[in-house]
């Protein structure tokens, strides 16, 4: 159904409604409504009209809730505290046992593979020492002794062998030069009495195997 | 209201990969299509259903955009679409149908307490009557009344959504306001 205009100002008539005509045309279609009847009732009973419709587009629009497209990534700490809050006490005890379990054992785990040396030894009182810590001692030990008896020679190859595997080069060299050397017999002696295996009283009647194959 | 420049780079973003664009398109404008959508389909579940559909044909067709013509008009063309040939697919509401949601609706009113329950019911009736006094119009009138009235869009921005010369525009939604005023006062004078 198509209805015709009464008037020919349709055209400036909706644009006037609406508020889409410009200053001029605004002014020049005030002056029209001033002389045409017609345009006059239009424009008041189409305001009407277009109030309802307001009213049904405001009702209608009212209820409607935007739909989450994608929900907002939370952070992992909003994420624990909103599991805490939901979870049971017993769950939050389980929880926190398990964490600090967790926690120790990644802390022994990171203490170990921080200590590079191997630990060889401990004593009563729980200190552990590294086996460079040996050496050192053994040392200090033998240069002590060195002192105390300064006729007798001390022998250095006994470094080479508590020494570790691979110790620095240099000394190493000098320490393989003198294992190929078999031991005298006072070299033997002062290490049994370093090594406080033997008393000196028996050396006289001892008879070392090692005599006769190093001869 | 953004502006329709940034719907254009919005677009862009989305071809390029970007997750997020499309949804933030979707945002800007899903209260408006559902505005259109309800105008021309008159129930909330179809408008819900047609503003779905809307912007899952849009992003189907992404890449058919060539930025020809705005974002806002490319939407709402695809939106007017998808009412047109939802309403094909189903039946339109007859009548009996909405008279039943009429009394439905009485039945189910809870009155403010701003407001007598008589008035409110008064309200509720002129409602209903411009709701089917806009469904009983011609396709062609209903979407440029809804388009303009629910959307608030311009005139050239309808003509350019509908791809329709201005002046057909003006004369339709003159048509329409003189059938729905004409309808509206026949409800009226039953009342």
């Amino acid at each position: 159904m198509k209805e015709t205009p009464d008037c020919e100002r349709a055209s400036d008539l909706i644009a006037f409604l609406y508020n889409e005509a410009d200053e001029r045309e605004r002014r020049d279609f005030q002056l029209h409504l001033n002389e045409c009847g017609t345009c006059r009732e239009e424009v008041a009973s189409f305001g009407v009209v277009r109030e309802s419709i307001t009213a049904w587009r405001d009702e209608a629009l009212a209820g409607f809730v935007s739909q989450p497209i994608a929900t907002n990534r939370r952070s992992a700490l909003a994420a624990l505290r909103q599991f805490f809050d939901l979870s049971p006490l017993w769950l939050k005890g389980v929880t926190a046992f398990a964490v600090l379990a967790f926690c120790v054992l990644a802390a022994m785990v990171f203490v170990n593979s921080q200590s590079g040396n191997v630990q060889v030894s401990s004593s009563s009182n729980g200190a552990r020492y590294t086996q460079d810590d040996v050496n050192r001692m053994v040392k200090e030990a033998l240069a002590k002794q060195e002192n105390a008896k300064p006729g007798v020679e001390t022998p250095r190859e006994t470094v080479a062998v508590v020494e570790s595997p691979k110790p620095k080069k240099s000394r190493n060299s000098t320490a393989s030069q003198l294992a190929k050397r078999p031991l005298s017999r006072a070299e033997r002696e002062q290490l049994a009495a370093d090594l406080r295996l033997l008393s000196t009283g028996d050396d006289a009647t001892l008879q070392l195997i090692g005599d006769r194959i190093n001869q | 209201m953004e502006t329709l420049g940034s719907d254009e780079i919005i677009v862009e973003r989305a071809l390029t990969g970007d997750a997020d664009a499309f949804g933030e398109l979707v945002r800007r404008w899903e209260r408006r299509i559902f505005a259109l959508a309800y105008g021309m389909l008159g129930r909330e579940e179809d408008a819900r259903d047609a503003t779905q559909e809307t912007f899952l044909a849009a992003f189907r067709n992404l890449r058919g955009f060539r930025g020809e013509a705005k974002v806002s008009s490319w939407l709402h063309r695809i939106a007017v679409n998808q009412c047109i040939s939802r309403q094909r697919r189903t039946k339109v509401r007859s009548e009996s149908a909405l008279e039943d949601e009429q009394e439905n609706a009485a039945c189910s009113f809870a009155a403010p307490f701003s407001q007598s329950p008589a008035h409110v019911a008064e309200d509720r009736q002129e409602t209903l009557a411009v709701r089917r006094a806009i469904n009983s119009l011609p396709i062609d009138l209903r979407q440029v009344v809804v388009m303009k009235e629910f959307e608030e869009l311009t005139f050239r921005e309808i003509a350019d959504a509908l791809d329709l010369p201005l002046s057909t525009v003006k004369s339709r939604l003159y048509t329409a306001l003189k059938q729905l005023q004409m309808r509206l006062q026949k409800f009226e004078s039953r009342n």
